[in-house]
């Protein structure tokens, strides 16, 4: 039996949700997965984990793995790695626990596989590459354990109903090595992630109508989470949003997971700024937009009736 | 004596000034086939032909300009007779029919003078808005007061009974009325030719440093501009490889303009006939020509001792922009020429605007941040859009037989060029389907260049980039010419005008026809036959600048419209006289920000005349057109003059 | 304050993989990430505001010298390529061992990377090198600038931003869209021609293990999406959420 190892990403509002599905990865080879929660609220976060499946949980609440992001986790990790020697450490393909295994690569020289969306055991998982078009399969070679980063949302989490033994750590993090320090956080929650970052775009066009119906684009973008708003450059130039939201050959380009586009009909000058997006959406009431063709899906009808049932739809889904 | 030689020195030192500012430019090469600009003075110059594209004010020149030609050897006698009298000259000086004449022009100059002040006073045109109103006044007034001193010197002189011929000069004969036969007379005909003389010195010192220096720029100016099409741009020759860093990109201080430039600038009237039609200043722009033309000239005058004062000079020159011209004023021209063909001493604002743009792009790579997309596409996937040469043939999927013109393949009786609109704008392709469908219809004998063609390079050089005009240039000339290609047809009017007027000087010399004077051919030969039954409604045509005004085809995509069964309405502005999209110059790349949209303004104009359909020959025009109808919510439709022939002419849709 | 940066050279089209499951890298064109453009901007920005020099590094093939030439062009001063035909389908752990050894060579205050790579998009590299040199590390940073402690960083959250204190020397890795990278004049691109180009080898690094730990077994086509497809009113709530949760996204 592989010793799968998962770094549970404690957030401010507790454990990151992709933990529970790096468990459900790390069951299909491991029947009593181990799970490291690092940061404030991790002794708490052991329940949930354990009800996840996590058979031990290494918990540690000091302060310090918020306050210094990646560097002191890395340390602890590898410490505790040395001492227990698993087969392989999942993490969660995330900003911050991305930073972890790569400082833990460079300490421990193991290898380490981003974007797998799935794993077959310690030595063996599969990606996507170019934009999702190829899969590759990969073998890791290199010391134990193996570091692989798992895209989030690949699989579903699943509970188990299960209690994990906690083990408290000490956190023994020398100064020196402790690294860059967060003194102020701004939420800009509002507003959204920035066009450029966001993994879900929403883009408004001469459709619209007006500015007032950018209002049920920003309703959607909350909903969804992690969305941002952008908009064609007609719409840009009618005035109905700033500059700031314009996409195409002379405003932004984005590479979304998703791109959304509303009342956009398609032209050259937009298209170039959104045919990164790995998929596309588009809603036209006129069945010839240029854009309905290139669309994943094109969904001919009225925006004025599609965007807020879809709305309803997405937080009926999220509230059950 | 003496006092002739005062003022011809002043007048000399003042205008040596300028000339050796004129020496310190660089040299332009403006004097190969004289036979044409020999003409081009002839009818510019003498004839006043620019002049009189606007009635009353070219009236009022061709006066006071013909005036003074037949005065001015009334104001060298006037000279002598200052000191002698009775001198005159020996034939001229005693036939009637001068004395006729030179009473008949003095008294045009002033009725010429006369309609200048309605102008100036009373109808107060917006041309004239930043020129310098007061120093025109004082130059009419002066021009006023040689006149009438002539005109009453003579009137003296007949009282006098000097002048022979009275009943020749009968306005000069009617004021002799005023003066007796006395000795009053002898006195005022003394101090009339006095003051006739020193109005005339005094207005000679005064010159160098007026806008009235044109009197002796504007005839050579004339004589240098541009043999040309209008859409021509002079290559700037740039090695890379033997160039040393310090290599000359365009304009960025006095010393760079060429002679021609300079001149350009000392020619200036400040009459504004190029700020009245220039797309961006009647948008709200900060772009006016004239300011342009007038702001450059005020720094070269200031930095004038500067630029003679050689290297060490030359060093202190400031950057014309911003010092001069604002950034912004560089970019908000749309390269229409319009300016240029107004300008009735043929001054060349828009080579001198690109001039200031290449140095800005490539020598300080300064520029509206958006249009950064444009060159790195065209940069690395040799089109604007950045879109991959493989997707150059994506519209033939629809349309069938389009032969793409592989290696080593024999060449096709026509090239059509597709050029980037139109084989990557979704709006665009449907004219390219059009014209392909048309042209085998024919019977004609083409074929496409696909994944091998590549961007032009206007839209970069437009923007100043000749580097990357020069390489694309090179690419396509070695490309067509190993394909053994005569003749092209290109459909846009930017790619038309590159490769028709600006490939030559790169070896591409091809025979190059518009789509519209192909099809219109194909139509007068029988090969295509519309159904003009089949009415296309009322269509009013756009001329594309880069076709029409830039290279004289206005005939050919009307003959088609009619062909097709349209029932012509044409637009206030058209033909010469047509007014932007708002599109060239590479403003197709750059946001539109200030004042009104210039493609906004095109399409009002267009609706007004009630057609129900704007016919386009270009695909820039036809984009923006398009898009201000859409924001408009018209029901006025936007489509390509081919796009209505096939619709008229084909038994399926045209596109 | 002197500053590397790591540049590496992308393929512009869509690549293609060879039998050995690595891009094919004869005939596809390639380019310096536009990712690294970023860093390279805000390094360029940084040091023109306060003093220092620019040295751009990169791994890769002989192609990956154009990349070099176009950050040099931009006006980095220096250009270090590590290029060995053993390095050819290194992986994140090699990759950067190598960067670290030639960083190491040079005087810096501060390493500068793109987030991701355009092509590979791992994203680890960068802090693996901060580890390999023992210093500290943000990714994912939207603006930098000097101070007291040794650099105030703005890091971008999935909510908002974190303001760092970050002891120098650092690695940071630049987002998108955070600064405007410039466009390269001619003048730039004819000095860049008189810019040095070192070329290390990798006994002059001094690089230990150099042993891809990840090999690719097998490359196959993923399931075509159900791409084209139209439908009207009606199903289309249902099919976008499908399509949302497919992506991964709620």
């Amino acid at each position: 039996m592989a010793g799968a190892w998962v770094f549970a990403e404690i957030t401010r509002d507790g454990p990151h949700p992709a933990a529970f599905e790096l468990l459900a990865h790390a069951r299909s080879f491991d029947d009593d997965p181990t799970a490291i929660a690092l940061g404030q609220g991790a002794t708490e976060a052991a329940a949930e984990l354990g009800a996840h499946g996590a058979a031990t949980v290494y918990a540690c609440d000091d302060p310090v793995f918020a306050e210094h992001p990646g560097r002191p986790a890395a340390h602890v990790l590898a410490g505790l790695i040395e001492a227990e020697a698993p087969d392989v450490v999942l993490f969660a393909q995330t900003y911050d626990s991305r930073d972890v295994a790569g400082r833990l690569q460079g300490s421990i020289g193991s290898a380490l596989m981003g974007n797998a969306t799935s794993i077959a055991d310690p030595r063996h998982a599969r990606a996507e590459i170019f934009g999702g078009t190829k899969i590759v399969d990969v073998e890791l070679a290199g010391p134990a354990p193996t570091l692989i980063l798992l895209r989030p949302k690949s699989i579903a989490a699943e509970p188990t109903g299960g209690t994990a033994r906690v083990v408290p750590l000490e956190a023994d993090v020398p100064e020196d090595i402790r690294g860059a320090r967060i003194v102020e956080r701004h939420e800009e929650s509002a507003s959204g992630p920035r066009l450029e970052d966001a993994k879900v775009v929403l883009a408004g066009g001469r459709g619209l109508g007006g500015p007032d119906a950018f209002a049920m684009l920003d309703e959607l973008a909350s909903v969804i989470g992690g969305a941002a708003v952008g908009a064609s450059r007609a719409a840009v130039d009618a005035g109905w949003v700033p500059y700031s939201y314009q996409i195409g050959q002379t405003g932004k380009t984005v590479k979304p997971d998703v791109y959304l586009a509303a009342g956009i009909s398609g032209a050259l000058q937009h298209v170039v700024g959104m045919k990164g997006a790995k998929r596309i959406v588009a809603i036209n009431k006129d069945a010839d937009a240029p854009l309905l063709a290139m669309a994943d899906l094109g969904v001919v009808g009225d925006l004025f009736q599609v965007l807020p049932a879809l709305t309803e739809e997405i937080r009926r889904r999220k509230g059950s | 004596m003496a006092v002739l030689t005062v003022a011809v020195t002043l007048f000399w030192r003042r205008a040596r000034s300028r000339l050796e500012v004129l020496r310190a430019a660089r040299p332009a090469a403006r004097t190969d086939h004289p036979g044409e600009r020999a003409r081009r003075e002839l009818s510019h110059v003498l004839g006043q032909r620019k002049l009189f594209q606007k009635a009353a004010p070219g009236v009022m020149h061709a006066f006071i300009f013909w005036g003074f030609l037949v005065l001015l050897p009334t104001i060298v006698e006037a000279m002598l007779a200052a000191i002698d009298r009775h001198w005159t000259f020996p034939y001229l000086g005693h036939v009637a029919w001068f004395a006729f004449l030179q009473d008949l022009f003095a008294t045009l100059v002033v009725v010429g003078v006369a309609i200048a002040f309605t102008i100036r006073k009373i109808q107060r045109p917006d041309r004239f808005r930043g020129s310098h109103m007061e120093e025109a006044d004082r130059i009419l007034l002066a021009i006023l007061g040689i006149v009438t001193t002539l005109l009453l010197w003579n009137a003296s002189r007949i009282a006098l009974g000097i002048a022979g011929h009275p009943a020749a000069a009968p306005v000069a004969d009617g004021l002799s009325g005023l003066f007796g036969a006395g000795r009053g007379t002898e006195v005022a005909e003394r101090v009339l030719v006095w003051s006739h003389l020193l109005l005339v010195l005094g207005f000679l010192t005064y010159l160098p440093r007026s806008k009235h220096l044109h009197i002796i720029t504007a005839a050579p100016n004339v004589y240098l501009a541009t043999n040309h099409p209008r859409g021509y741009l002079e290559p700037l020759r740039i090695d890379l490889d033997s160039a040393d860093a310090d290599v000359r990109l365009g304009a960025s201080v006095a010393t760079d303009l060429s002679r021609k430039q300079v001149l350009d600038l000392f020619s200036c009237t400040e009459c504004g006939r190029c700020q009245e039609v220039c797309p961006a200043w009647n948008t709200g722009k900060a772009l006016s020509p004239k300011l342009l033309i007038m702001d450059l000239r005020d720094q070269v005058a200031k930095e004038a001792p500067l630029i003679t004062a050689g290297a060490a000079g030359i060093v202190e020159l400031q950057p014309l922009v911003p010092n001069a011209v604002a950034d912004q004023v560089v970019w908000d021209c749309v390269t229409c020429g319009a300016c240029v063909r107004e300008c009735p001493v043929d001054i060349e604002h828009v080579d001198t605007i690109v001039d200031l743009r290449r140095n800005l792009v490539m020598a300080e790579s300064r520029f509206p941040n958006e249009a950064g997309a444009m060159l790195r596409g065209v940069e690395s996937s040799e089109n604007p859009w950045g879109q991959s040469a493989s997707a150059r043939t994506d519209w033939t999927a629809s349309v069938e037989d389009i032969r793409v013109l592989q290696p080593g393949d024999p060449p096709p009786e026509i090239l059509f060029w597709v050029g980037c609109a139109g084989a990557f704008d979704e709006r665009a392709q449907r004219t390219t389907q059009s014209i392909a469908r048309l042209l085998t219809a024919a019977g004609v004998d083409y074929a496409i260049l696909g994944p091998r063609e590549r961007c032009t390079g206007d839209p970069a050089r437009r923007m100043g980039h000749e580097y990357l005009f020069q390489m694309l240039a090179e690419a396509n000339v070695e490309i067509l010419n190993g394909a053994g290609v005569t003749k092209i047809v290109a459909s846009c009017a930017h790619c038309f005008n590159t490769l028709a007027n600006e490939y030559p000087d790169y070896g591409g010399a091809y025979e190059v026809v518009h789509h519209t004077e192909l099809l219109s051919a194909l139509v007068a030969e029988g090969r295509l036959r519309p159904d003009p039954a089949g009415g296309r409604g009322s269509v009013t045509y756009h001329d594309a600048c880069y076709l029409g005004r830039h290279n004289g085809r206005y005939d050919a995509p009307r003959e088609v419209l009619r062909a097709a069964g349209a029932a012509a309405v044409e637009m206030p502005r058209h033909g010469e006289r047509s007014f932007c999209c708002g599109a060239g110059g590479a403003r197709m790349w750059m946001e539109e920000t200030e004042g009104t949209r210039i493609n906004d303004t095109r399409f009002a104009e267009a609706e007004a005349t009630g057609a129900e359909t704007v016919a386009t020959a270009c695909p820039y025009c036809f984009v923006m057109l398009d898009d201000a109808a859409k924001a408009k919510g018209s029901a006025v439709r936007v489509a390509d003059v081919a796009t209505l022939l096939a619709e008229s002419t084909l038994a399926e849709p045209g596109g | 304050m002197n500053v590397v940066v790591c540049a590496k050279l992308v393929p512009t089209g869509t690549p293609t993989l060879g039998p050995d499951h690595l891009v094919v890298r004869s005939g596809t064109d390639a380019a310096l990430d536009p990712g690294d453009e970023y860093g390279l901007e805000l390094a360029l920005q940084l040091t023109e505001q306060h003093g220092g020099d620019v040295t751009v590094v990169s791994m890769g093939p002989d192609e990956a010298g154009q990349a070099i030439q176009r950050a040099l062009a931009m006006g980095a001063s220096r250009g270090v390529l590590v290029s060995d035909p053993s390095l050819r389908g290194a992986d994140a752990l090699v990759t950067a061992r190598v960067l670290a050894a030639a960083i190491g060579m040079y005087p810096f205050d501060l390493v500068v990377a793109g987030v991701e790579s355009t092509d590979g998009y791992t994203g680890t590299v960068p802090v693996t090198v901060a580890e390999i040199l023992g210093i500290a590390s943000v990714t994912a940073v939207r603006r930098l600038e000097p101070s007291d402690a040794g650099a105030r960083i703005e890091r971008m959250t999935e909510r908002g931003y974190d303001v760092y204190e970050c002891p120098l020397p650092a690695v940071v890795t630049v987002t998108a869209g955070s600064v405007e990278p410039r466009f390269p004049s001619l003048k730039g691109i004819m000095q860049a021609k008189q810019k040095p180009v070192d070329r290390p080898s990798l006994q002059d690094l001094g690089s230990r293990d150099l042993t891809a730990t990840q090999t690719v077994t097998a490359v196959t086509d993923a399931p075509t999406k159900a791409g084209g497809e139209v439908v009207q009113g009606d199903e289309a709530v249902g099919r976008i959420v499908e399509l949302l949760a497919e992506a991964k996204v709620i």
